[in-house]
C-alpha cells in the first residue's frame, strides 16, 4: 500500500513538473493573462496601424510578441530573441525540403524579410509586394524583358508561382514546382495536332522545351528565344535529324563537327587551316560544347553568357577570378577612398569578354590569342608606349631564359595573379630585380 | 645493478637486430628504397638550341627511351630534333623536318625506334623510321564505325601496341604494331575532358581529365573507365599531360599551374614539384613529359622554349 502511494506521488510529482514547464515555455516571462500584445501596444503605439492590414503574422495575431522578442535584453537587433537569420526556423522548420534540387538563395540565407513582412501586411503570405512585382524587386532583368516581350507567356503574367516555388524545389531546376517537360505538359498537349503541326510532327514530347522556348516570354513568335538557328526558324529540322517518322527521329545525320560542317563549311574549314584548334570542338560533343543547336538567348546561340561557358572547362581561371574580384572588393573597402595604384583584376575577363583576347575555335598562336605579338594584341586596348619606355619586342632578350624575347608577359599575367598591376610578385621592386639582379638589396 | 645492466644489453640488441632486419629488407627491395613518396625533381640543364644554334620555339613534344635518345617537338618550327642525353652531356640536336609533319604536339618512340609524333594541326600521328624518315601516317585501320577518330594523345606500350586517345567517339582505340585494330574501350559517363592517356606496366590505361582534374583507369582486359582519384583540384590547375617512370610513379603536368603532381601506382598524392617561372628550373606551361629508366625526366617547357632535364632524386 505504502509503495503504491509512493508511485502515485512521484507520477504527480512528474506530472506538476511537465506542466509547470509547458506553462512556463507558453508564457516564459510570466506576463499577466491580458498583458501580451496589448501590453507592448501601450509603447509601441504606432504598431497599431500596422495591425489595420489585412493579413497577420500569427504570433501577431495572437499577441505573442515575445514569440520572436526578448521584452528584457537581447544580442540581437530589435530585442529578436534568435539570430535574425535563424529566427522564422523555428516555426518554419519545413519550408525548404530535405532533398531539394533548387533553392531561393535568400531562403537559404535565412533573409525571410526580404520577401515577408514579419508583422503585417495587404498582401497575402504577409508579402511585402503582391504578385510577380515582389520578385522583379531582384529579378530585374527577367522583370524588364517580361515586360516589353512582345509575345507573352500567360502563366508568367498571372504570377511567377504559377511554376516557381519561392523557397525551394524537390522536384526541379531553378526553383520549379516540377520537373520542366512535366510542367510544360500540364498545360500544353502534345497530341494536339497544332502542336504536333508547329513541332514538324517530331515526338517532342519528352524533350527539353527550354532547347528552343522562353518560358518568360519572348519577341519571336511561339516564343522561341531571340536566337533561332536558321534550320529551326525555317522548320527544316530534317537538315540535322532522321526524319520525324524515323524510329530514332531526333538522331543527328551525322556527329560532333561533321554535322555543322554541312552549313558552316567555310568557318570549319578556316578553323582547321589554324595550327592550334580548341580541342572541344573536335570532341564528341564539338560545337555543342558552347553553341545551342536550336535557340538561345545569346549571340552566336551560345550556351551561356562567355564567363559562364568558358569557365563551365576552365574552372581554375575563372574560380581566380572571383577570388580576385573579391580581394579588389575588401581592398577598395579598406583602402577608404584613398587610390589603390594597379588593377588587380583584368577587365576582359572579369566582363567574361574572353574574345577581347582569345579566339573560340582556333589560331594559329598559343592560348588561342588573337594575335601572335602580344605586344601587338595588347596594344589593342593599352597604348603601351605611352606608359612604358621599357625595351620590348623581337629585339630584346628576356635575360632570364635565352629564347625568350620580352613582351608584356615577360612582367604580367593576363589573368592575374593577386598583386597589383597583374605581376607575378609582391611588389615591383621584386619583379624588376629579377632580372636587374644589380638592384636587388 | 648486475640485472639491470643485463637488461639494458638486452634492449640494446633487441634494438640492434630490429635496425638490421630494416636493413636487410631495404636492400631486397630496391624499388622501395626508390620509393615514390620520397621523389624529387634535381635541375640538370635546359635545351634552347638546335645543333646548328637555332632557337626552340615553343616545344611541346617530348619522347625519349633507353638508349639515351631524346626526340624534342620543336612545336612552332614544325619540326623535330634528336638528342642524346648521355652522362649528363647533352649532344646533337639535328634537325627532322618532313612535309608531312607540322605543329608536333606529343610524341612516344617504341621499342625499334621509330618514331611517332602527333601533328596538332592536321590531328594525325605519323610514323617515322629511326633515322627520321617519314614511314607512314597511324591510320587505325579496320577501327569501328564511326571510323572517324580524332587523337588528343597516343601512347606506345612495351609490345608496340598503339593506344589513341579518341576525343571525337569518346573511346580509346588500341592497335596493333602495325597499326590494326584490336580494340576499343568507351570513355567514362561522367567526364569533362580527356588531354592524355598512359599505359602502365601491366598493361592499366590511365587517362586525364583536365576538367574535373581527377584520373580514370581501365586495368588490362577490362572495357570500362572508372575513376582511380578524386578530383586534384587542390594540387593542381589544369593538367594536360599523364606518363610515368619504370617504377610505376605517376607524372602529370600541371600546364596552367606551371609544375609537376606526382601519384603513387594506386592513385595517391604523393607530392608535387617544381613551380612556374622564367628562371632554369621552373615552367611556364609545360606540355609533356618523359622519364627514361635512368631516372631522368624530360619537360616540354613550351611558355619559355626550352625542354628543361631532370634528374629524380631520393
Amino acid at each position: 500500500m505504502k509503495l503504491r502511494l509512493k508511485w502515485l506521488f512521484l507520477a504527480i510529482l512528474i506530472m506538476s513538473l511537465l506542466i509547470f514547464s509547458l506553462s512556463y515555455a507558453q508564457n516564459k516571462f510570466k506576463l499577466k493573462p491580458d498583458a501580451k500584445g496589448k501590453l507592448c501596444l501601450s509603447c509601441h503605439d504606432n504598431f497599431k496601424e500596422k495591425l489595420k492590414n489585412q493579413f497577420l503574422h500569427t504570433p501577431v495575431k495572437t499577441g505573442e510578441c515575445s514569440e520572436c522578442h526578448n521584452p528584457h535584453t537581447s544580442s540581437h537587433g530589435k530585442l529578436l530573441d534568435e539570430d535574425p537569420n535563424k529566427i522564422c526556423n523555428k516555426c518554419h522548420e519545413g519550408i525548404v525540403p530535405k532533398n531539394f534540387k533548387s533553392s531561393h538563395k535568400v531562403v537559404m540565407e535565412g533573409n525571410c524579410v526580404k520577401c515577408h513582412d514579419p508583422h503585417a501586411s495587404k498582401n497575402k503570405f504577409v508579402l511585402l509586394k503582391a504578385g510577380n512585382e515582389l520578385c522583379f524587386d531582384c529579378h530585374k532583368n527577367i522583370g524588364n524583358a517580361v515586360a516589353k516581350v512582345k509575345f507573352k507567356h500567360n502563366p508568367v503574367e498571372k504570377g511567377c508561382i504559377n511554376c516557381h516555388d519561392p523557397h525551394a524545389s524537390a522536384k526541379g531546376k531553378h526553383l520549379l514546382k516540377n520537373d520542366l517537360v512535366v510542367l510544360c505538359l500540364s498545360c500544353h498537349k502534345t497530341d494536339r495536332p497544332n502542336f504536333l503541326k508547329q513541332h514538324m510532327n517530331y515526338p517532342v514530347a519528352k524533350s527539353d522545351c527550354s532547347s528552343c522556348h522562353d518560358a518568360h516570354g519572348s519577341d519571336k513568335p511561339g516564343i522561341l528565344f531571340d536566337n533561332v538557328h536558321t534550320p529551326v526558324a525555317n522548320k527544316v529540322c530534317t537538315q540535322c535529324h532522321e526524319a520525324s517518322s524515323s524510329p530514332t527521329p531526333f538522331k543527328t545525320k551525322r556527329a560532333g563537327y561533321e554535322l555543322c560542317r554541312g552549313c558552316h563549311s567555310s568557318m570549319l574549314n578556316d578553323t582547321f587551316n589554324k595550327n592550334r584548334v580548341h580541342w572541344p570542338l573536335v570532341d564528341k560533343v564539338g560545337c555543342l560544347n558552347c553553341h545551342q543547336p536550336h535557340a538561345s538567348p545569346q549571340k552566336k546561340l551560345l550556351m551561356d553568357d562567355m564567363k559562364s561557358l568558358c569557365g563551365k572547362c576552365h574552372i581554375d581561371t575563372m574560380e581566380m577570378q572571383v577570388k580576385l574580384a573579391e580581394k579588389e572588393k575588401q581592398e577598395k573597402a579598406a583602402s577608404k577612398g584613398n587610390v589603390i595604384k594597379g588593377a588587380l583584376t583584368h577587365n576582359p575577363i572579369q566582363e567574361g569578354n574572353c574574345e577581347a583576347c582569345h579566339v573560340p575555335h582556333a589560331s594559329d598562336s598559343t592560348f588561342l590569342l588573337k594575335q601572335s605579338k602580344i605586344v601587338e594584341l595588347c596594344g589593342t586596348c593599352h597604348d603601351w608606349l605611352k606608359h612604358t619606355s621599357h625595351p620590348m619586342g623581337e629585339k630584346v632578350a628576356d635575360s632570364r631564359n635565352k629564347n625568350l624575347r620580352m613582351d608584356c608577359l615577360s612582367c604580367h599575367r593576363s589573368h592575374g595573379t593577386g598583386n597589383r598591376h597583374l605581376i607575378p610578385f609582391p611588389t615591383i621592386t621584386d619583379l624588376c630585380v629579377q632580372c636587374h639582379k644589380q638592384y636587388k638589396r | 645493478m648486475k640485472a639491470l645492466r643485463q637488461h639494458s644489453t638486452k634492449r640494446i640488441v633487441h634494438g640492434l637486430t630490429i635496425i638490421f632486419i630494416l636493413l636487410v629488407i631495404n636492400l631486397f627491395s630496391p624499388l622501395n628504397s626508390f620509393s615514390a613518396e620520397t621523389v624529387k625533381l634535381k635541375y640538370l640543364q635546359s635545351v634552347y638550341f638546335d645543333d646548328k644554334g637555332g632557337n626552340l620555339k615553343q616545344p611541346e613534344g617530348v619522347a625519349c627511351n633507353e638508349k639515351s635518345l631524346l626526340i624534342v617537338g620543336d612545336t612552332e618550327n614544325d619540326r623535330l630534333l634528336r638528342y642524346h642525353f648521355q652522362e649528363k652531356s647533352l649532344k646533337g640536336g639535328g634537325e627532322i623536318k618532313i612535309p608531312q609533319l607540322s605543329n608536333p604536339i606529343r610524341l612516344q618512340i617504341n621499342s625499334k625506334g621509330e618514331i611517332f609524333a602527333l601533328d596538332g594541326k592536321k590531328r594525325r600521328i605519323i610514323r617515322l623510321t629511326p633515322e627520321g624518315a617519314f614511314k607512314g601516317f597511324v591510320d587505325a585501320e579496320g577501327v569501328p564505325s564511326p571510323s572517324t577518330f580524332v587523337p588528343r594523345g597516343f601512347k606506345i606500350d612495351g609490345n608496340n601496341n598503339i593506344y589513341l586517345l579518341d576525343i571525337f567517339t569518346a573511346r580509346v582505340l588500341i592497335l596493333n604494331p602495325e597499326g590494326k585494330y584490336q580494340k576499343q574501350i568507351p570513355f567514362p559517363k561522367d567526364y569533362g575532358f580527356f588531354s592524355d592517356l598512359l599505359v602502365d606496366s601491366k598493361g592499366s590505361i590511365l587517362l586525364i581529365d583536365s576538367v574535373r582534374a581527377m584520373v580514370f583507369s581501365a586495368p588490362k582486359d577490362s572495357n570500362s573507365f572508372s575513376p582511380t582519384t578524386k578530383s586534384l583540384r587542390e594540387y593542381l590547375n589544369f593538367p594536360t599531360s599523364i606518363t610515368n617512370d619504370i617504377r610505376g610513379t605517376i607524372y602529370i603536368v600541371d600546364e596552367n599551374g606551371g609544375g609537376i603532381i606526382i601519384l603513387g601506382q594506386d592513385g595517391s598524392f604523393l607530392g608535387r614539384q617544381l613551380s612556374m617561372g622564367w628562371n632554369e628550373g621552373f615552367l611556364y606551361y609545360p606540355s609533356q613529359l618523359c622519364v627514361n629508366e635512368k631516372g631522368e625526366v624530360f619537360i616540354a617547357d613550351r611558355g619559355n622554349s626550352r625542354v628543361q632535364i631532370f634528374t629524380l632524386v631520393k
